[in-house]
């Protein structure tokens, strides 16, 4: 195996030979081979921007949290200048794991194996017994420190990289940018966590979820269809889908962008008349947030928004706002609007990573937030709406991740590897002439578009 | 604590007080125990109407995400903020619901195999003449499709029981797990 430009795995077989680009198939080789996975963890999670948490979970001096960025636990800390430093979690004296811990406030980082010491920052302090100079004199201080990475914080999230000269977070966001900021940038007082993130494992491939984070409806309609039975689109108007279709629902505008950042704009106008029976084509964007603010956003926080964001992304917002979408490469953000029984709509955040941890396990890590300034009761009642609804015990998460361990099994059988993963349903209409961000749109029946764009993205970064 | 935490809090539990200790030799004590037996039956035979029926309608059914924390901070590593479940008795009726009456409960159709191991159990009288504290140790054994692997699920289960028209509901349940990273892939059962 090299790592060279379009690697050969040891069987002879190239990248390129697993992505058919001109059809837009996948070998399912890719969802288990383990070759493939080490390529992966050099060629992509040590180059992109890796979402690590949130800012709000280490606020004071010396608060950090452990986390892993590919394949690798990094030290996520809050030193004394009140910047986020990401380091890397091993000592660099004889390898040892230095912080074994899921986080808490230390000024010093001890190594427990011969007592090395770090700063927040990563920086190295000295070892024990300073006259005897165990860190020897090959290597001065400086030297000696845990190794650094590159780290952008926006609109509270924590990222890094190890592309250290490489492409700025905001070139990486690229178009989605226009849209990430009517999500993660609302207020001025930001967001927060409501607690640390729940975390469990999967026995799947981290690109079985990841895929489908790339903005995949489609399964919504088969996988979760229990929304419609006894969930919360149980009960909607018949006029809006008997017998709690769901084919409604898979109506909206899809976004795809160059570095494989996608999202689910879904329209609000259904919601707006149900919840009003007003005309919604009669309403301004300032009227229809009034009317339906977003997620964890109250009335008296609209003209905040107003004040924020320009006319084409209040359209967006108040319209057809992003609802569901990832961050390249292991990200998935939620913005959903939940019907209640008392005909009102209860908001929910939640953003996972897809933690990988070898070729056939993944690490879902789930966080749950609101904005500061949304009232304590409506964040209990988001939170706990989407603790029963999402993640760990999520009424609809569980579904995906019963599915994505079939998968991964499937690629391995000899037959099978060489099936294909199709991305060959396509908008067809272009875009739509009056939508008011960039990037690429389809607007109709959810597609594969967006999907296929995340392999664009993960093919460019495997062959490059 | 904040405002947010003081919403979230469960209604705490009463201090275990040794002195009010039903010994296992009473007759009482195999109410309980019988109890948690016939639950765990009803549960790992998917009898979940059942089960519902006997819980209380003030429910509070919680289970805590865990974090990993020095010797010296126990008393951090349970969270009540985010957890993994935080129930009432009308989200348990909809958890039940989506299993019973929908065809399409995939996380769990076709069924988990599990087997509730219950042990460990000890039962205190609390100030309330009908209530009692129930502490017991529950190790689930959850065995999916044609995996040779079982996903095994330890914890303690720290109940509230009370006694509604002759017979025992199940009124508050916070379930700590040992994992701070939960080793199945969904919780989609129950404890």
């Amino acid at each position: 195996m090299t790592s060279n430009t379009n690697p050969v795995l040891n069987d002879g077989t190239r990248i390129s030979d697993l992505i058919d680009l001109e059809n837009r198939e996948v070998k399912m080789r890719t969802l288990s081979d383990p070759e493939l996975y080490n390529l992966e963890m050099k060629k992509i999670f040590a180059k992109t921007w890796v979402f690590l948490g949130h800012e709000t979970e280490i606020p004071t001096k010396g608060d950090y949290v452990v986390r892993d960025m590919g394949s690798d636990s990094v030290i996520v800390a809050r030193s004394g200048d009140e910047q986020i430093y990401v380091s890397l979690n091993v000592c660099p004296h004889r390898g040892m794991k230095i912080s074994t811990l899921d986080g808490g406030n230390a000024s010093t980082h001890l190594c427990i194996y011969h007592g090395w010491a770090f700063k927040p920052n990563g920086d190295f302090i000295g070892a024990p017994v300073e006259k005897e100079c165990m860190h020897g004199k090959t290597r001065t201080k400086d030297q000696l420190g845990l190794k650094k990475a590159r780290v952008a914080v926006y609109g509270g999230l924590i990222f890094a990289t190890w592309n250290i000269d490489g492409p700025s977070f905001e070139e990486f966001l690229g178009d989605a940018k226009w849209y990430f900021d009517t999500l993660w940038c609302r207020t001025i007082a930001g967001m927060e966590v409501l607690g640390p993130p729940q975390r469990f494992i999967v026995r799947a491939n981290w690109k079985t979820a990841a895929e489908q984070s790339a903005s995949d409806g489609f399964h919504t309609l088969t996988l979760h269809r229990w929304l419609g039975e006894v969930g919360p689109y149980a009960k909607k108007p018949d006029a809006e889908g008997k017998g709690g279709d769901l084919t409604p629902e898979m109506y909206g505008t899809e976004v795809w962008t160059e570095h494989g950042h996608t999202m689910r704009c879904i329209e609000l106008d259904r919601k707006i008349r149900r919840l009003t029976g007003m005309n919604p084509a009669t309403l301004t964007s300032e009227e229809k947030l009034t009317l339906l603010p977003p997620p964890g956003i109250t009335r008296e926080m609209v003209p905040e928004l107003l004040s924020r964001f320009s006319d084409e992304q209040l359209q967006l917002m108040s319209s057809r706002p992003p609802q569901v979408g990832n961050f390249f490469p292991n990200g998935l953000f939620e913005f959903i609007y939940l019907p209640q029984p008392d005909g009102t709509v209860l908001g929910a955040m939640a953003l996972h990573a897809y933690v990988p941890k070898g070729p056939d396990k993944l690490e879902f890590v789930n966080w749950i937030l609101a904005e500061k300034d949304t009232p304590p009761e409506i964040k209990a009642l988001m939170l706990r709406q989407s603790i029963q609804l999402l993640g760990t015990s999520g009424m609809v998460e569980q579904d995906d991740s019963d599915t994505w361990p079939h998968q991964t099994i499937a690629s391995k059988g000899a037959m099978s590897q060489d099936i294909t993963l199709k991305y060959q349903a396509l908008y067809e209409n272009g875009r739509p002439a009056d939508w008011p961000g960039p990037g690429n749109v389809g607007e109709g029946f959810t597609k594969d578009d967006t999907q296929w764009q995340w392999w664009k993205y993960w093919h460019e970064l495997m062959t490059s | 604590m904040n405002e947010l935490q003081r919403l979230l809090e469960p209604t705490p539990l009463p201090q275990t007080d040794r002195a009010k200790r039903i010994p296992s030799g009473d007759p009482l004590y195999h109410e309980f125990l019988d109890f948690l037996y016939d639950e765990a039956e009803l549960l790992d035979t998917l009898q979940l109407r059942q089960w519902g029926e006997s819980l209380s309608q003030d429910l509070e059914y919680n289970l805590p995400i865990r974090l990993t924390r020095p010797v010296r901070q126990q008393s951090q590593t349970v969270v009540r903020t985010v957890q993994h479940m935080h129930d009432n008795y009308g989200s348990m009726m909809v958890r039940i619901m989506r299993i019973t009456d929908t065809k399409s409960a995939w996380g769990e159709d076709p069924p988990s195999r599990t087997k509730r191991l219950v042990s460990n159990v000890r039962v205190f009288r609390t100030d309330k003449a009908d209530e009692y504290k129930v502490l017991s140790y529950l190790l689930v054994t959850r065995s999916r499709f044609d995996f040779d692997d079982f996903d095994l699920i330890p914890c303690e289960r720290h109940d509230i029981l009370r006694r509604e028209g002759g017979q025992l509901k199940l009124a508050r349940r916070e379930i700590i797990v040992d994992q701070a990273v939960i080793g199945t892939p969904n919780l989609g059962i129950f404890f």
